[in-house]
Order: C-alpha cells, then sequence, then structure tokens
C-alpha cells in the first residue's frame, strides 16, 4: 500500500478523489522537539493531518532535542500536547496507538556531530520498518541562532541532500530568517552550502492562512476589480496586523526583535506583495513568487534621512484590554526596563512601477491595539466631479476591505441615496462574509504548510529572493531605530490606537488610519 | 450579525413586504427545500438553516407537515436603515400544507432571486408530494435527494434512477453517494501502488456489508464503472476478459454506513472493515500482497457539510452518474 507517483496516476480508482491526499512517503524531522511551537501547533498539526488522511501510508515523526527523553516519554508528551492543543480535541483511541508507532525520539545536542550519526540511524531504521523510502523533511523550530548549526550538522552527519541517493531531502526554516540583512544573508550562505533553493522551505505561518489564499482569488478570479486595482483609481491602500496580546512569554525574544522584524518585515510585507503583484502567468510556485519578489523589489528604498518622516514606532504602556488592566511594555517578563524595542510599527512605502506610482501604501502592525484586526483595505480616488447630494453630504471614498482575521471576509463601503423625495447621499458599508460555522474547517496554517511541504509544493513558502528584498526595504528603519533612542516611549496606551506619531505620518499626506 | 425573524401570512405579497424590510439582499443561490415527514423535520430544517446563515443565498423551505399552522417566518438580516449590514442568508418557511401544487411553485417564481442558480433539496417520501416535486422540477437546475436518507432497502436508489434516467437534463446529488467518498478513497489507496495496478483485474469477488442498500450499491456500480465490468444480475458483473465477479452484499449495521468491504483477486483478500470506534476503518490485505493493518480515519462529514458540498459542487458529475447507472443495472 504504498503510493507511488505512477501508480496514483495511473490507478483508475483515483478519478475525481482528491489527489492532493497523496504525499511521498516520508520522515518528518523536528529540530526542537520539546519546544513550545511543537507542543502547540507542530505536533497537533502533524495529528489533524493524519485525522484528515492526509499524511501518506508510510510515514514517521523524529523529535531532535537536548532533554534526555526516549521514545515512550516523547510519546507521552506529544499525547498531552495533542490533548490540549489539538483543534480536533483529545486524542482518541485506536487511531493514537496507531499514530504513535511512527513517533520517536533522538536525544543529542545541535552541535555534536555523533548525535546526528544517531538521527541518521534512526532514520535508516524507519526506512526499512516504516517504507519511508529515504525522504526527509527537516524542520528548524529551534531559536533562530540554532539554524546555521544545524544545517551543518546535518551535512556533517550525511544527511544532507547530496548523500541522500534514494530519496528527496527537504528543510523548513522558521521565522525569522535572519535578524537583519546581514545575518539573513550568513544564514542563507550557510543554509544554501547544504541545501538548494528548491530544497529550502520559509515559513511564515500567516502565508497558510486561508483569507490571505483568497487575496488572489479576489482579485484574479473577478473581473470587476482588476480594472481598478491601479494608481488611476487608488488612492491609497492600509494594511493593518493589531493584536491584542502583549508579549506574554516571548518577552526575551521580542525585546531583541520588535514589531517591525517580527511582523512588518515578514507578514505584513507578504501581504503587499500578494496585493500589489502583477498577475501570474500560472498558478505554481515560482510563477506567483517571481511576481511577489518584482513587486517587493519596486518598492521605492526608503531615504535614511528621511525615516522619520516615512515611518512611526511606538511601545505601549500600561492600559486596558477588553475592560482587563494589562501592564506596559517595560513591565513585562523578561522585557528591560527601559527598553527602546518597538510594539508598534507603522511604514510608507511607494511602489515606482506602471500599476502603483505614486499610489502609498501604509504599513502598520503593533502589539496592546484595540481590537484584534488584520485587513488591507484599499481607498479608491475621490470622484472626479460632484453632481449628487446636498453640500452638507459626505461623499465618501469608496473602500474595498479584504478582512482576514479575526472575520474572514470583503467589505466595500460605496454611496447611495437616503430614501426619500431629497437627493441625500451617505455611505453605507455592503459586508460579505462567509459564515464559518459548521462544515468543512479550513486547516489551520501550520498544517496546510506542513503539508504542502511533504507534497514539494513552496507556493506558500517564501523564497530568498523575497526574503532579501524585504530586509533591504527596513533595514533604513531598523538602523535609524537600533541607534536612536524613542525618548516618547512608552507613547501609546495598551487598548489605544497606536502612537501619535503614526497618525502624524498619514497627516503629512491628508490622510488617516482606518480605526482599529 | 444576528438574522431578524418575523412571522406573516402565507401570502406572496405578505412575504415579500417582509422580505423587502431587509437592508441588503445578496444571493449567491436559491435553495429550496421539501419536508413531508415530521419524523425528520426538524433535522431537516435544521441543517437548511445552518446553510442559510453560512452562505449568502435565499433559502425557501416548504413545510408539508402540517405541523406549522398556516403562516410563513421569514428571517433576514438587519431591517435597521443605519445599521452596517452583513450579508447572510436570507431564509422563508412556509406552511404549504393543503396547498396545491401550482401553488406552491408560484412562490418559487415570486420569491427566488433571479440569475442564481436554484437547487431543490427534496426530502419528500410520500406519494402525495409527487405533483408537487413535478410541478418543482422545470424551475431548479440541482435536484438534491438522499437515497439512504430514511430507508434501507434499495426502493429509493431505484426510484432516483428511473428518475435520471427520464430527466438528464436535471444535475442530481445523491447525499447517500457523497457519504462515500472515503470508502472509495481507502479502496483506492489499496491500489496506488503501481506494482498493484494489475490486481485490480484478477478481482474475482466483491463483498460489501452495510446498514442500507444504497450504499453497497453504489460502491458496487462504483467499482464496476472504473473497471468496466458489466453487471450480469443482481449479483455478479462480468469484467473484459469475460470472467465473473461475484457481488455478495449484506445488510449489517446502522443505516447509511458501510460496515466491512473485501475485495478477492486472484492473490491477494483487500479488506477495510470499521473498528470499535465508528470512525475508523482498519484496512489490511491478505495473501500473495499482504499488508499489516492499516487505521484508516472516517472523516467525519457530517450531513450539513454533504449538503454544502452538494450545494457548491457545479454542473453534472460524470462519476455519480456512471455509478448510478450501473447500479441500476444490478437492480434489473
Amino acid at each position: 500500500m504504498t503510493a507511488t507517483a505512477g501508480g496514483v496516476a495511473a490507478n483508475p480508482l483515483r478519478k475525481g478523489l482528491a489527489a492532493n491526499r497523496i504525499a511521498d512517503p516520508c520522515n518528518v524531522i523536528f529540530f526542537g522537539a520539546t519546544g513550545d511551537l511543537m507542543k502547540r501547533m507542530l505536533l497537533p498539526a502533524m495529528w489533524n493531518l493524519r485525522l484528515e488522511d492526509m499524511l501518506p501510508s508510510n510515514y514517521g515523526i523524529v523529535g531532535f532535542s537536548r532533554s534526555d527523553d526516549d521514545d515512550e516519554k516523547f510519546r507521552d508528551e506529544m499525547r498531552k500536547a495533542v490533548d490540549e492543543f489539538s483543534r480536533s480535541g483529545p486524542a482518541k483511541e485506536p487511531l493514537w496507538s496507531d499514530f504513535a508507532k511512527h513517533l520517536s525520539y533522538v536525544s543529542g545536542t545541535f552541535d555534536d556531530t555523533n548525535c546526528f550519526h544517531k538521527l541518521r540511524a534512526q532514520l535508516e531504521k524507519n526506512d526499512k520498518e516504516l517504507g519511508t523510502g529515504g525522504n526527509r523533511l527537516f524542520y528548524l523550530s529551534t531559536p533562530p541562532s540554532l539554524f546555521a548549526p544545524i544545517v551543518d550538522q546535518l551535512d556533517k552527519g550525511g544527511l544532507g541532500p547530496r548523500d541522500n541517493q534514494t530519496g528527496w531531502t527537504r528543510i523548513i526554516v522558521e521565522k525569522p530568517f535572519g535578524t537583519d540583512l546581514d545575518s539573513a544573508r550568513a544564514l542563507q550562505a550557510e543554509v544554501s552550502k547544504v541545501f538548494d533553493e528548491k530544497q529550502i522551505y520559509r515559513i511564515d505561518h500567516y502565508l497558510g492562512k486561508e483569507p490571505v489564499q483568497d487575496i488572489m482569488a479576489l482579485r484574479f478570479a473577478n473581473v470587476i476589480f482588476e480594472p481598478l486595482w491601479n494608481r488611476r483609481y487608488v488612492d491609497s491602500v492600509q494594511i493593518t496586523a493589531a493584536e491584542t496580546v502583549g508579549v506574554e512569554q516571548r518577552g526575551g525574544y521580542y525585546d531583541n526583535a520588535g514589531a517591525l522584524r517580527d511582523m512588518i518585515q515578514n507578514h505584513v510585507m507578504n501581504l503587499l506583495a500578494l496585493v500589489a503583484m502583477e498577475p501570474p502567468v500560472a498558478a505554481d510556485a515560482d510563477s506567483i513568487r517571481d511576481e511577489k519578489f518584482k513587486v517587493l523589489r519596486a518598492i521605492r528604498p526608503i531615504d535614511r534621512a528621511r525615516v522619520t518622516l516615512e515611518s512611526a514606532r511606538g511601545q505601549y504602556d500600561a492600559g486596558s484590554i477588553a475592560g482587563k488592566p494589562v501592564p506596559g511594555y517595560r513591565e513585562e517578563p523578561n522585557v528591560r526596563p527601559d527598553s527602546n524595542t518597538e510594539t508598534f510599527a507603522a511604514v510608507k512605502l511607494l511602489i515606482d512601477n506602471w500599476r502603483w506610482a505614486g499610489v502609498p501604501f501604509y504599513l502598520r502592525s503593533g502589539k496592546r491595539l484595540a481590537h484584534k484586526t488584520s485587513e488591507i483595505a484599499i481607498t479608491f480616488r475621490s470622484i472626479p466631479h460632484r453632481l449628487f447630494g446636498d453640500a452638507g453630504d459626505a461623499l465618501d471614498n469608496n473602500v474595498l476591505v479584504m478582512k482576514i482575521q479575526p472575520e474572514e471576509g470583503i467589505s466595500l463601503r460605496f454611496n447611495a441615496k437616503v430614501p426619500g423625495p431629497k437627493m441625500h447621499i451617505r455611505a453605507v458599508s455592503m459586508d460579505f462574509n462567509y459564515g464559518t460555522g459548521f462544515g468543512v474547517v479550513s486547516a489551520p496554517a501550520y498544517e496546510r504548510l506542513i503539508g504542502d511541504a511533504m507534497r514539494g509544493d513552496a507556493t506558500l513558502f517564501t523564497r530568498w529572493d523575497a526574503v532579501e528584498t524585504a530586509w533591504q526595504i527596513v533595514m533604513p528603519i531598523l538602523d535609524k531605530w537600533q541607534n536612536t533612542i524613542d525618548e516618547s516611549f512608552s507613547n501609546y496606551s495598551a487598548g489605544g490606537q497606536g502612537p501619535p506619531s503614526s497618525d502624524r505620518l498619514l497627516a503629512m499626506d491628508g490622510r488617516e488610519w482606518r480605526k482599529i | 450579525m444576528s438574522l431578524e425573524s418575523s412571522t406573516v401570512g402565507t401570502s406572496l405579497d405578505a412575504i415579500r413586504a417582509e422580505l423587502s424590510r431587509g437592508k441588503l439582499a445578496t444571493s449567491t443561490f436559491n435553495f429550496i427545500v421539501w419536508i413531508d415527514d415530521p419524523a425528520r423535520r426538524d433535522w431537516i430544517r435544521e441543517r437548511a438553516g445552518m446553510l442559510s446563515e453560512k452562505h449568502p443565498s435565499f433559502t425557501l423551505i416548504f413545510d408539508n407537515t402540517g405541523v406549522r399552522e398556516g403562516d410563513a417566518t421569514v428571517t433576514t438580516g438587519a431591517r435597521d436603515p443605519h445599521a452596517t449590514v452583513t450579508v447572510r442568508g436570507e431564509r422563508v418557511e412556509i406552511d404549504v400544507s393543503g396547498l396545491d401544487a401550482a401553488t406552491i411553485a408560484r412562490y418559487v417564481t415570486g420569491l427566488c432571486a433571479a440569475g442564481v442558480e436554484t437547487i431543490l433539496w427534496w426530502s419528500g417520501f410520500k406519494e402525495a408530494s409527487r405533483a408537487t416535486f413535478y410541478a418543482l422540477l422545470p424551475l431548479i437546475g440541482t435536484l438534491i435527494v438522499d437515497s439512504s436518507g430514511g430507508l434501507a432497502d434499495d426502493s429509493a436508489l431505484r426510484a432516483l434512477a428511473d428518475f435520471h434516467a427520464e430527466h438528464m437534463e436535471v444535475t442530481l446529488r445523491d447525499l447517500a453517494w457523497m457519504r462515500l467518498t472515503p470508502w472509495r478513497d481507502m479502496i483506492a489507496n489499496f491500489f496506488d501502488d503501481e506494482r498493484l495496478l494489475g490486481e485490480l483485474f484478477t478481482i474475482r469477488a466483491l463483498h460489501i456489508a452495510s446498514g442500507s442498500d444504497s450504499e453497497a450499491l453504489y460502491l458496487g456500480g462504483w467499482l464496476a464503472s472504473r473497471l468496466d465490468w458489466t453487471a450480469t444480475g443482481r449479483d455478479a458483473f462480468t469484467d473484459r476478459a469475460g470472467k465473473t465477479i461475484a457481488f455478495n452484499r449484506r445488510r449489517e449495521g446502522e443505516i447509511r454506513r458501510v460496515q466491512s468491504i473485501c475485495l478477492d483477486s486472484e492473490t491477494s483478500w483487500y479488506h477495510g472493515e470499521v473498528t470499535e470506534d465508528p470512525g475508523v476503518v482498519s484496512v489490511w490485505v491478505e495473501g500473495e500482497h499482504a499488508r499489516e493493518p492499516r487505521l484508516f480515519p472516517l472523516m467525519a462529514i457530517d450531513n450539513a457539510s454533504l449538503l454544502e458540498r452538494a450545494v457548491l459542487e457545479s454542473g453534472a458529475v460524470e462519476l455519480f452518474e456512471t455509478a448510478l447507472t450501473t447500479a441500476a443495472t444490478l437492480l434489473g
């Protein structure tokens, strides 16, 4: 019952059945297997892929970490993780026992080649006993500082693609890919010594979210939007990724990162690319990623002298979220009391190409804001001549909003006549939401992305050229912010709309942010 | 955004007036539901309501159970002209007991949105509903039924096959067929290894145990249509080489559920059987190509989701139609 590509294609019973279920037999190896991400997201994702029958018949899941665990203890820990965090609820028998047979654990340090020899022995054992066919997908869910050492040890331990004569080898690298342009390039140099670009899957879990994929459907499956999708009709674009949560247990990491690195350089930049890119020639990974890269490359570099005019940063103070008091950023665990790290970042970008010349793209992301919301708002230009409405009527610009979370949907604002004898005009907003109350729940991002990587579909992963370009775009801001203390910090209250400097960023252009 | 409901008389004008109070209406399809079985009324209404609330659509529920009392309920989105509107489905439920078929059809022409597909979920089983069914037929594009919805025998499937033969222009969906997708996937999975493809053409017997007949007949019909088998009676096929394939089916387990399946090839036995957990199937192979048992999760696809898939799938599904046609030949 080992699926083969030729067998699947030739099997007459396959007609009309989902072919995307079929991934090659493989081992998925998680580095950092006892960490929080593994327990909350990754192992539950693997379990749900099993429940959805999206795993191949022959698979192995190998955890690798420093903890001195063994297979049984690892399985127990993973069962607890599934019971607590899986969207499908606690694990049930007999499926869990069947799944657990595919779990194994290798204890080792990330800089000891002998440990990687042990890992190789385990994978070869799985190939024999589980029929995993020599195919290997490595997942780096460790702190970023360990990415390069692990890749190096994979090579030394004979686990790199060049040493694999029987199957494929791929690697998923968690974000952040570098902490700045230089470190990203250094990491890329190390990773590319061992893996080809086509074998590297840089994960940005935002791209696995259903509504993000809907952006392309909206743009390229409709005829009515694309003709308006350019500088002639679009006044400006706002992309918002707002959270109500603070840094929680991630203070140590976040205080060295900040909103620009954590959100703008990757998630928000990816949204910008999807909104602004040209139609790809095909829906395959490289056609889409080519277009995303082209639009990122067309973003006008920010002059270092203009950073303060074209960006804004903030740090939250104590305040309240949903009526509950929350501490200020500098009072959070593992955050320096004099921290200069931004928890809010806003940037104005211009795209120097035929389609978008002169249209500002305003990007913002922050923690402890009034509401959790991610959206892309396209504001269209004003009408050229006012024909209708009393002088007192406000004729609002049309706005198309793509809502990404927590609600998924589309909202369109347009002007309409108020019923009655007079010609009063007022703006109405039509929201189109698909309910999600029942039915096939879309798989969380990690399920989608791990499944894609197992099948070799890189469409939703970020290519190096895009990562590098995104770093190039934010570096002038990052340099400036790292080298100057913002004396205004903390400059916005938790539960608010962000710092006043963010409002000024748009006010200088005669615009204002949509309310969060 | 909560929906607002109000009860009005059953006249077309009263319903239209109530609908027009809704601020915005967006319909991606019209969804007509016929209920004449009091025992299944709430079950059907609940699922139709779930679909209506998820998809911007116009849902028209004809209640012929006699439980309602000569009125209609109109459910729309916001009616306050100043409200921000989230467009969700509009729904009208009408007591049609005692109304003739022509009157019922006029509700469809008078209320349904123009320019979008009209889908009928027919859950009727009373002979008296027959005239209404045929009055609605010219007004719809897609018909959804459940041939194992309430009956364990093959009568509903037989009627469906006859209907399909006479009305090829109607796009047909059968929830009983759609429930079988995980089973078809499991069976296909046996032969995804190209070394085993040849086994498909040496199958000599097919054994299926199911709670109602539709499932066994559909699976038999599907295999036959995919493998070029010809039905030679109620319990046998012949393959392309003229060899006989015995078809043994027995009724076992819950209605609408498959209990087990076994394909006997010349060298091996390919088994799938529901475990103690009804959501899990154990699959294994005995004989020359023996494989250890593997557990297959039967994806829990609830009826509302099946209904949604039936509605969203567009056009005729050749695979289903050939399976139905082949199943019909088994029925004689």
